[in-house]
Parts: C-alpha cells; structure tokens; sequence
C-alpha cells in the first residue's frame, strides 16, 4: 500500500513537502501501526500516539482529506494511495504534529467544571435517571480536536469562535442538573462570534469519531439562549 | 445593537424573517399563476390593496433584515481588517436603505394613483 506523507521540520525544511513510503497491508492493520511501519523506515518520522484504541485522543490526523483517530481507522477503508497530514488550519510543529494550545484555550473559555452555588453536599449530589440521561452524546467526548480542525468556522476565526468541541461541552454543563451556573454560562456565549459564528455546516459531525454531533449540541444552545431570552 | 443582542438576536432575526419570506414567496407564486395581473393597472391595482400593500412592505422590510444579517455574517468570516469591513458594511446599509426608500416610495404611489 502506498502512503503518500507531510513532512517537515521547521529547523531544517524551509518548506513542507510530501514524501512517498510502501507499506505491506497485512491483516487487520490500522492507519497507526501504518505510520509505525513508516517510522521504522525513517525514525524521524514524528507523529503523536498513545493508547492505540480511540479513548486518549492524541492521533488525530487528515487523512486523504478526512480527520480521524489513526489507531481506529482500518486501512481497509482508505483509498490506495494514502495521503496523510496533520490537521488543517494548525500550526505545525513537526510532521503530523500540530499545536493545538487554541483548541484548549477554547476550552478552558467554557468553564468545563460543574459549578454550585448552594453549600456542597456532605455526599454526592444525586441525579436521577432521567437526569444522567441529558450527558449522553455530551461527556463521551475525548478531545481529539477533529471536529474543530475541520469547523471551516474555526479556520476563520479561532481566535473568537470557540468551535464545535468547546461548544459541546459547554452544553454538556448547560444539560447538567447539578451544575447552577447556567445564566452566567449563556452569559459568555453571547455576541456574534464565540456561539454564533457556527453556520451548521455539520463537518463537525461527520469527522467525530465517537460519533458525537456537536451541531445538534449547538442547536441545543440556542434554544435554551432563547427559551431565556423571552 | 447592545453587545447581548448581536448574536442571539441576529440569528433569531434571519431565523423569523426567513419564515415569513418563504410564506410570502408561496402566496406571490400562486397568486401569479392563478390569476396574473395582466398590464400595469392590474399590478398597480393589486398592490393598492391595504394587505397587499401592507404584505409587500414586510416581506421588503424581512428582506433587507435578512440580507443585513446574512452580509454582516460573510464579512465577519471573511472580512477581518476593522476599517475595510466597516466601510463595506456601512455601504452595503446605505445601499438597503436607500432599496426601503425606494419600495416604499413605490407601493405608496401605486396606493394613492
Ligand atoms: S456545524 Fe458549526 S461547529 Fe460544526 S463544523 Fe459546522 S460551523 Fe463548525
Ligand atoms: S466532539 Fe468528537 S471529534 Fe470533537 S473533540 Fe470530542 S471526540 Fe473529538
Ligand atoms: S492512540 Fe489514543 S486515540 Fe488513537
């Protein structure tokens, strides 16, 4: 199988360039152990990896135009010749290694923790069923950033919109029964561009690899936005 | 436009006013294909009807709503120096008003001939 690869390392390419490597698809084999075969060829390939099977999200790369987890992506279903490179609009720090610090700034700008008001609980607080319910679809995400490196949004403007990953979980808190700060929680999603800047234009779920649908999360938002507001 | 209102407001807006465009569309396509007004008096006389002519100024009104918040949204994807995407935006509302002026001046001439 031929993979066609992003190279480039600032210290010594002026410019990024592709470079062409024969793997053998042997059974069974994911894109990870593919880019593992390809360091074994020229270890100073870099990629980021970890778990190798979809929950630390750490490898999320484009691949023949798509961004999944590599550890979950079967070659099977990729296209013969294979084109990997790191995700779009980020800066690249090596290779298939990109800077993600925005995407966690965004993050971090939704408060991602529950948050009380009324004295804590000697014990836990209890939800019920129905309750627990509402976090389905919204705390399973792992922060692999696939969504967000494929929001065409957020290749406009990272700096003011928050993105599809930060948005879900903001609804994640918003959906919480135990967490009371929801009004302050709208609060800073307002103006055009943090919440607004999101067209609907649902790349974000389709690249989702745990199969979240943060459009649906964003939609969400706006109808609370605007069940408060009259 | 208070800070606050920018964004829900906005979406809210494009949101309501293309609801009430498409209705107004429907009801414009199936008066023209059921009974066309044929010359300029049958026009003239159709918007000098107070709902017509009350309908028209709102779907013109829901229009240019529309189309502020639709415009003002590409500049602020694509548009990103303050100064050049401040001037387009206040040409592009001169532009409307100056399109509200217009459709105003003309369904009221058609009401009073
Ligand atoms: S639906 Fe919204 S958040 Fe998702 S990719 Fe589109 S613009 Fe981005
Ligand atoms: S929503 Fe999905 S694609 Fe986005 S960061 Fe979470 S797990 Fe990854
Ligand atoms: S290596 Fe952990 S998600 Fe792929």
């Amino acid at each position: 199988m031929k993979f066609s690869v992003y190279r480039y390392n600032p210290e010594t390419d002026s410019e990024p360039y592709m470079q062409t490597f024969e793997i053998e698809h042997r059974q069974g084999m994911m894109l990870r152990d593919a880019l593992l075969a390809i360091q074994e060829q020229d270890e100073s390939f870099t990629f980021r990896h970890s778990c190798g099977e979809g929950v630390c999200g750490s490898d999320g790369v484009n691949v023949n135009g798509s961004n999944k987890l590599a550890c979950i992506t079967s070659l099977t279903e990729l296209k013969d010749p294979v084109e990997v490179r790191p995700f779009p609009g980020r800066p690249v720090i090596r290779d298939l290694v990109v800077d993600m610090s925005q995407f966690y700034a965004q993050y971090e700008q939704v408060d991602p923790w529950l948050q009380r008001k009324e004295p804590l609980p000697e014990q836990e607080i209890l939800q019920t069923p129905e309750e627990r319910d509402q976090l389905d679809g919204l705390y399973e995400c792992i922060m692999c950033g696939c969504c967000s490196t494929a929001c065409p949004s957020f290749w406009w403007n990272p700096d003011k919109f928050l993105g599809p990953q930060a948005l879900l979980s903001a609804c994640r808190f918003l959906a919480d029964s135990r967490d009371q700060a929801g009004e302050e929680r709208l609060d800073k999603l307002e103006g055009p561009y943090k919440l607004f800047r999101c067209h609907t234009i649902m790349n974000c779920v389709e690249a989702c690899p745990r199969g979240l649908n943060p459009t649906k999360a964003i939609g969400h938002i706006k109808a609370i936005m605007l069940k408060e507001a009259i | 436009m208070s800070r606050r209102a920018s964004g829900l407001r906005a979406w809210f807006l494009q949101r309501a006013t293309a609801i009430y465009l498409m209705l107004f569309i429907l009801y414009l396509l199936q008066h023209l294909i059921f009974n066309p007004p044929d010359g300029f008096a049958a026009w003239q006389g159709w918007v000098a009807q107070p709902l017509v002519g009350l309908g028209l100024l709102l779907f013109f009104a829901s229009l240019m709503l529309h189309a502020w918040v639709g415009f003002r949204d590409v500049l602020i994807d694509y548009v990103h120096p303050t100064a050049i995407r401040v001037s387009i935006l206040t040409l592009f509302g001169f532009a409307l008003i100056g399109c509200a002026l217009w459709v105003m001046q003309t369904i009221f001439l058609a009401t009073v001939a």
